[in-house]
Parts: C-alpha cells; structure tokens; sequence
C-alpha cells in the first residue's frame, strides 16, 4: 500500500520532469513572447535519442544524459533558425502555427522511423528502493531530482553571471532596448532555444526511464504539461514555472491517489482553467506586470479576399450536387462526404478562430459533444436520427459555448492554451463519466442517419444530406458575416480595445460566435456518429482540431469558400494521390509550414 | 547630396514609410564632430522615427545613412551599437527587473575589456553619485528622473563616439531636467557627440550647437541654435505655448 510519503515523493519527481519542459518553455515564452507547442515533440526526440543511445550503443547513463542533451539543443537550433527565424517579421500568429506545424512534423517522423508501437527504455540503474520514513524512494527518483537541481543550479548561473545570460534577461524585459545596448537577439534566440531543447530531450529521456516505455503519444501530453506548469507559474517567469511544475507534480499524484489514474490528466487542466480565469498571469506574478499582450490587430495576416463570382460558386455547388447521378465509385462519395463533414468543422472554426479571433485549439470537442448527444438521443431516447443531429448541435452549441467561457477574457495565445486545455477536459469527462458515456467502451450500434421516416443509408442520399447541410451553414454564415454582427465580431478581432470603448459586450459577442461556430460543429459531429456507428472519446482527438485550423488557414481564416476549399483540398488530395494513412499527419504539418511562411493569409484570403 | 567632411553623422535625402504613409521626405542632418545637435519638432513629426532609423530599428526605403565616413545601411542595431553609438531610449526603456547595477554594466555589453568596463562603473558614480546607494535595487523601483540617470550611464558605458537620445527631459521635474541638461554639456564637452530629439525648443536650443525643426517629415528650419533661438518662427511655434513648466 503506497503511503502519502510515496504520493508526495512521486509528485515531486513527476514536478521535476515537468519543471526541465516547463522552464524551457518560460525562457523562450519571455524572449520572443511566443508559446513553442513544439516543445513536448523535443521532449519526445530525446526520449527516442536516449532509446537509441541505451539500447543500441550501449553508452553508460551519464554519457546517455549528455548524448540526449547535445542531440536535442542541435534540433531545436534548427528549429530556431529554419522555423521561427524566417517568420521574425510576420503576423503574430504565424510563430504560433508554425510551432503546432514542427511538432507534428516531428512527432510523424518519429512515428515513421521507430514506429508507433511503445519501446521500452531501460533505467541503466539499478533497481533497488530505499526506506525513507513511511514511503521508498529509488536511484531513478535521486537522479532526476539531481538533474532537476543540477540544470536549475547551471540555468541560475547562467542567467546571473554569463554574459549571454544577461542578454537573454535583458532581451525577456526589453527587446529593443536590449538590441540598443548592442544584443544580437537572434543569439538570444538561440541560446534559449538550445537550452530549452537539451532541458526537454533529457526530461523525456528520464521519463522514458521511470516508465520503462515511451511512445510518441508522450509529446503532446509533454507539452500540455509543460504549458499549464508554465502558465500557473506565470508565463516567462523561470522560477514561477518551476513552482509551478511541482505544484502541479503534487497535485496530479494526490489526485490520482484519491480518485485513480484515468483523472491524472484532468486535474492537470482544470488546475490550468481555474488559474486562468482566477490569475492570467500566473501564481507568482505581481499585478504589476502588463497584462497578456494583445495579439489583436496583426495577429491575423490582413488581406483582400479573392472574389469569386457568385455564378462560380453556384455552378460548383451544382456539379457536387450532380455528381452522384455519374458513375463515380463508392471511395469518392465517401471521402467527399468527409470533406463537407470536415467543412462544418471548418465553418465553424474559421467563424471562431478567423473572423472571432480566438484560435481555438479544441475544436474535436464540439465535434464529440455533438456526436454523443445525437447518439445518446436516438440510443436511449429513440430520438428520430434527423432530430437527434439537431439536438447535438444545440447541445454543442450550448454546452461547448458555456465551456469555452471561462476563456473569453483572455486573448492571443491564452485563449489557444485554454480551449485546447477545454478540449481535453471534454475527453477526459467523455472517458471517466461511464454511467452516461460507456466510459472507455464507447458507443456503438448507433442507428443511420433517417429523415421525415426514411433511412439515409446509400452513400448518395448520405451524400446530399451533408452536403446540403453544409450549403445550408455555409449560406447562413456568408449572411452572418455581412451582417452587422459580422462586422461587430471582425471589429472585436482587430482591436478588442476600441470595440469595448464603443460599447460592445465582448463576453455577448464571443458567446454568439461560440454559438453558431459550436452549433456547425455539432451537426458535423452528430452527422458522423450516425455515419461510423460507433464513436469513443478518441473518436475526435486533438488531430482533428488541428487539421480543422490547418483546412481554415488553408483557406484563408475568416474565409466560408475558403473553409470548404480547405476541407475538400485536406481530404481529398491525400486520397487522390493515394498517401498512406501515416504519412498524411506529416504532410498536413507541412502544409501548414509552408502556409505559415508562403502564404499566411491563405489560398482565398482572409476576410 | 555627400555630406560635409567634418560631420560624424550624416543622414541625406532620407525617406521613410509605415506601410503606404511616408514619414520623412528627403530628410538630411548633419551632426558635426563634438557638437550637440537637436531635433525638434511637434508629435507625429517624425522625430522619433528619426532616431530609429540611425539605430538601425526602422529601415529607410531610399537616402544614405554615414557615420564616421562610412554607411549604416544594411547594418543591424548591434553592429550600429558597435561601430560607437548609444542610445537613451524615448521613456529610458530600463530593463525593470534588472538591479540599478545590471543596468549599468548591460551599457558595456559590447565590450571585452572587464577592468575598464569597471573602472568606468566608478566613474559613472561619480558622474551620477545618486545611483551609488541604488545599484542593488531594481531599475523598475526607481523614479522617472533617477532613471534618466541610470539610462544616461548605460549609455555612456559603452564609450560611444556618440549618445543619441529621445526626448531626454521627458516626464522628469523641473530639478531633474535642469541636472539632466547640465549632464548632456558635460558628456559633450568629454568629447562625445550628442543628437538629441526633443520636444521643448527652449531648453535644447539651450545647450544645442545646431537644431533642425521637423514637421510632418519635412525640415523646415536649420541652423545655428543661437540664430534659430531668436528666429521668430521658432518662437511662435515652440516657445510660446508650449513653454514647460
């Protein structure tokens, strides 16, 4: 039986790793103000340099340690100078994309070459524990503790006594005056990224070993980590973010000592939200420190819109219509239907993210609370299938807007770390809450779509019902945006400020656009549950929210044709050329890699 | 346009744009070797934008940017720095939680030579003997005027050849602007040069050698201070209203 001793030892070993990711994300957040979500793919990099190393060149553990470190500084020097370093003078968003881009480019790769079956990374250490008062404590938990204190130790004395340190300092406080003291802040850059990187390779190397096993699901869970240690330390605060790593160590293992391990990850983000709303700025950050800068304005790449004449639009509309009354194969309706599907995802994103400006990162979770009210409804209430997709996108419209919230007061990068954190809490409740979600069992037999009595079971009729919703969506969002209210939220995404000196509610605005965005998504997720039979709390994942901004950026953010374009050219291209399912992640990284540098505002422009 | 060979810095035929708007048109200043020379002009002059462009912060679209003979075109702000210019920032831009002492020797960030670096520490207390008692403290604590102090050392630190700055007297007491007018004679009279931007015509034609008037981008008025002190325009447009206090 495992005493609080051992809770609180295991919290504050869990809290180290966590800390070595969490400080390289501050010291990069306070030089260039920018969240880097590819950490966790570093982190994952160095857990898989350090299976190479152990297993394969048989190094001894302290040359493993310093192999893993040198390794993955080299990788995050390239991803300095090859990904962020082009985008200095771009939109304030594009650093951001193009960190989500590298982390799955990275995490594919890793896939590719060692594939996605878990390794096991043997600790190098022998396996002896030792009493320590009521709990046990191991050489693996010494030596991670040592490493946490070591690279805290060495980071202090860099800050404080190297030149380069105080450049980074000055640079995190002032990056112009710092550049006019003579800085060159591309080696600032630089220096935090290295150190950022060999800090993350070793946390993921160490965790592999205290695991036994790593896998690449370890990188977005690394950066989530990361992010919430960070961000309740007060993001860019060094010291903050280590508090914040432990506290967040202490209260993942008290918590999963009470309730069990499948609400490990829960605490971690509702402690995330609860600080959020409470302390945007973190535990330890006095008020007066300036509040979230806004990312308002620039944030989005300013552009003319492509017009495409009405008549164009008409004419493509009708040919999709048309188009199964041709001898076209089974496969193409079926991937089309995925495109208008992932169009209303799209809509419905680029509503929130392009013309809201609030670029959510949990967008699956609409899709999934609108996929299992509709299965629910017509599961256990016999809800009529057609009705019951309505009810998921009410109830994803409601339940997600009311979710979401609590994010409403933040801005820029906060509201893509809140709604990606509100997104896996709604998987996570999804998973946990069995009594009416069947837990990890999930649901099948769910009943085919059916209108006015009849079931839509050919893949045509299927077909021209979710293409015709999203025709219909699509109409009300282009009348939307012509609106006044349209024009209210595009003012709202320029300069928040201004638009609140004019009178606009933004909590008001924001919930409309939630509103309408979570009710396109919840047709969308009703729609599929009906299609697939059968969905789980993995159904829509975090994929799915990133290939939804990837399909609206693609498009051009805030852009309806765009969104569609996007859907139709993210599914169906793969399919065309026939790409392995494995490869497609990859090549949607890419895509948004290049976008970020190329093309910011997308193939039609944002609006 | 080349440039007078005593000058140190010479900007000629400068034009500047923000996206479609153009800020300078066919600006050129001259600073010569040992003189305090100053910019005036009202808000949305194009001042300030003056100042990055010699920094190197703000690229001109076309116009020619010498100092010392040879160009800064192209260079980046820490080349500038190196080449021998320093600035004090509009609003003293301190690193705020940086300690008094920090601040100082971030000054120094482009030298190697530690002794010096530290006999010159010393000699910045001496200079400014208030700091003395707050080097531990953080730079964000002090007041505006200690803090125009702090930013006039740091940028001393560096030995440049010359000091630009950006409306020094800014925000600061009538004591601490008087100190701080007497600092700038003291540090040109050791040999720097120093281009000042200000908004007070009255007290920067006080200790300048030249001024230039700027407005809407165009220089409309130049010459000698003394001269341009008594020139009636001057006095309608600056030194009427907007004496400071």
């Amino acid at each position: 039986m495992s005493s609080w001793l051992d809770h609180t030892i295991n919290g504050l070993i869990v809290g180290n790793v966590y800390a070595l990711v969490a400080v390289g994300l501050a010291l990069i957040f306070g030089v260039s103000r920018l969240i880097n979500f590819a950490q966790g793919s570093i982190y994952l990099v160095g857990a898989y340099i350090g299976w190479i190393a152990v297993v394969h060149l048989h190094t001894p553990l302290p040359l493993t340690i310093v192999v893993v470190a040198v390794a993955s500084a080299i990788v995050g020097l390239i991803i300095e100078r090859f990904g962020l370093r082009p985008l200095q003078n771009s939109v304030r968003i594009a650093p951001l994309l193009a960190t989500i881009g590298i982390s799955f480019v990275l995490d594919q790769l890793v896939m590719l070459i060692f594939s996605p079956n878990p390794r096991a990374l043997p600790s190098q250490l022998p396996d002896v524990r030792f009493q320590v008062g009521g709990g046990t404590i191991g050489p693996l938990d010494l030596l991670i503790a040592g490493v946490g204190l070591t690279s805290a130790l060495l980071l202090f004395v860099f800050l404080r006594y190297t030149k380069l340190g105080w450049a980074v300092r000055a640079t995190a406080q002032d990056r112009d005056a710092a550049m006019q003291m003579g800085v060159d802040v591309n080696r600032v850059n630089q220096a935090v990224f290295g150190i950022a990187a060999a800090l993350g390779g070793v946390s993921g190397m160490l965790v592999g070993m205290y695991y036994n096993q790593i896998d690449t699901a370890m990188s977005l869970q690394a950066t989530l980590k990361g992010v919430v240690a960070e961000v309740v330390g007060g993001a860019g605060n060094v010291p903050g973010a280590v508090i914040g790593s432990l506290l967040l160590g202490l209260v993942e293992s008290y918590g999963v000592a009470v309730l069990g391990t499948s609400y490990r990850n829960l605490f971690a983000f509702l402690l995330l939200v609860v600080v959020l709303v409470l302390r945007p700025n973190g535990l330890f950050t006095s008020a007066r420190q300036a509040p979230p800068e806004p990312l308002t304005g620039t944030f989005i790449a300013p552009s003319r819109p492509v017009n495409i004449p009405r008549w164009a639009l008409w004419g493509a509309t009708a040919g999709f219509a048309v188009l199964p009354l041709f001898p076209v194969s089974f496969y193409v309706l079926q991937t089309l239907i995925n495109a208008w599907l992932l169009g209303m995802l799209g809509l419905s994103l680029t509503l929130v993210a392009g013309t809201m400006g609030q670029v959510s990162l949990g967008h699956a979770a609409l899709l999934a609370i609108g996929a299992y009210t509709s299965a629910l409804l017509s599961l256990t209430l016999d809800v009529p299938a057609g009705l019951a997709v309505i009810g998921g996108g009410l109830m994803s419209a409601a339940l997600g807007t009311l979710l979401i919230s609590p994010s409403f007061r933040l801005r820029g990068h906060y509201v893509s770390i809140a709604t990606l954190a509100i997104g896996e809490i709604v998987a996570l409740v999804i998973l946990n809450w069995e009594s009416v979600t069947r837990g990890p069992i999930g649901i099948s037999g769910i009943p085919p779509l059916s209108l006015f009595g009849y079931d839509l079971i050919s893949p045509t009729s299927v077909y021209w019902f979710s293409l015709a919703v999203m025709v219909v969506l699509a109409l009300l969002q282009g009348r939307l945006l012509g609106s006044h209210l349209g024009r209210s939220f595009r003012a709202i995404r320029d300069d928040d400020i201004a638009a609140r000196a004019y009178g606009l509610s933004l909590n008001r605005y924001k919930s409309l656009a939630f509103i309408f965005g979570g009710f396109a998504a919840g047709i969308s997720g009703g729609i599929a549950a009906h299609l697939y039979s059968y969905i789980n709390h993995e159904t829509f994942n975090t994929q799915q929210s990133i290939l939804a901004l990837t399909v609206v950026i693609l498009g051009g953010l805030g852009n309806v044709v765009g969104a569609i374009v996007g859907s139709v050219a993210l599914v169906g291209l793969p399919e065309m050329f026939r790409i392995a399912a494995e490869y497609r992640i990859l090549i949607y990284g890419i895509v948004l890699l290049l976008l970020v540098r190329f093309r910011p505002q997308g193939l039609l422009g944002t609006v | 346009m080349t440039s007078a060979p005593e000058a140190l810095l010479a900007l000629s035929d400068v034009n500047t744009f923000y996206g479609q708007a153009q800020v300078h048109f066919d600006l050129s200043i001259n600073v010569a070797r040992g003189h305090i020379v100053c910019l005036l002009g009202g808000n949305a002059s194009g001042k300030s934008t003056t100042m990055k462009i010699i920094l190197g912060l703000v690229k001109p679209r076309s116009g020619e940017v010498r100092f010392d003979g040879a160009s800064l075109i192209g260079l980046s702000t820490p080349q500038i720095v190196r080449r021998g210019i320093a600035s004090v920032p509009e609003a003293r831009r301190l690193f705020a939680d940086m300690s008094v002492r920090e601040n100082i020797l971030m000054g120094a960030f482009v030298r190697n030579d530690r002794d010096a670096v530290a006999q010159d520490l010393d000699r910045m207390l001496t200079l400014f003997p208030k700091l003395g008692q707050r080097l531990a403290q953080r730079a964000g604590s002090l007041s505006g005027g200690e803090q125009q102090m702090v930013a006039m050392a740091r940028a001393l630190m560096s030995r440049p050849r010359m000091i630009v700055m950006d409306e020094p007297t800014m925000g600061l007491s009538p004591l601490y602007v008087d100190r701080v007018l007497e600092l700038i004679r003291a540090i040109n009279q050791d040999g720097v040069s120093v281009f000042m931007v200000e908004q007070n015509a009255s007290l920067a034609l006080e200790i300048a050698h030249e001024a230039y008037v700027l407005q809407t981008g165009k220089i409309v008025l130049s010459g000698p201070a003394r001269a341009l002190k008594d020139d009636p325009r001057i006095r309608d447009a600056y030194l009427g209203g907007s004496e400071a206090a």
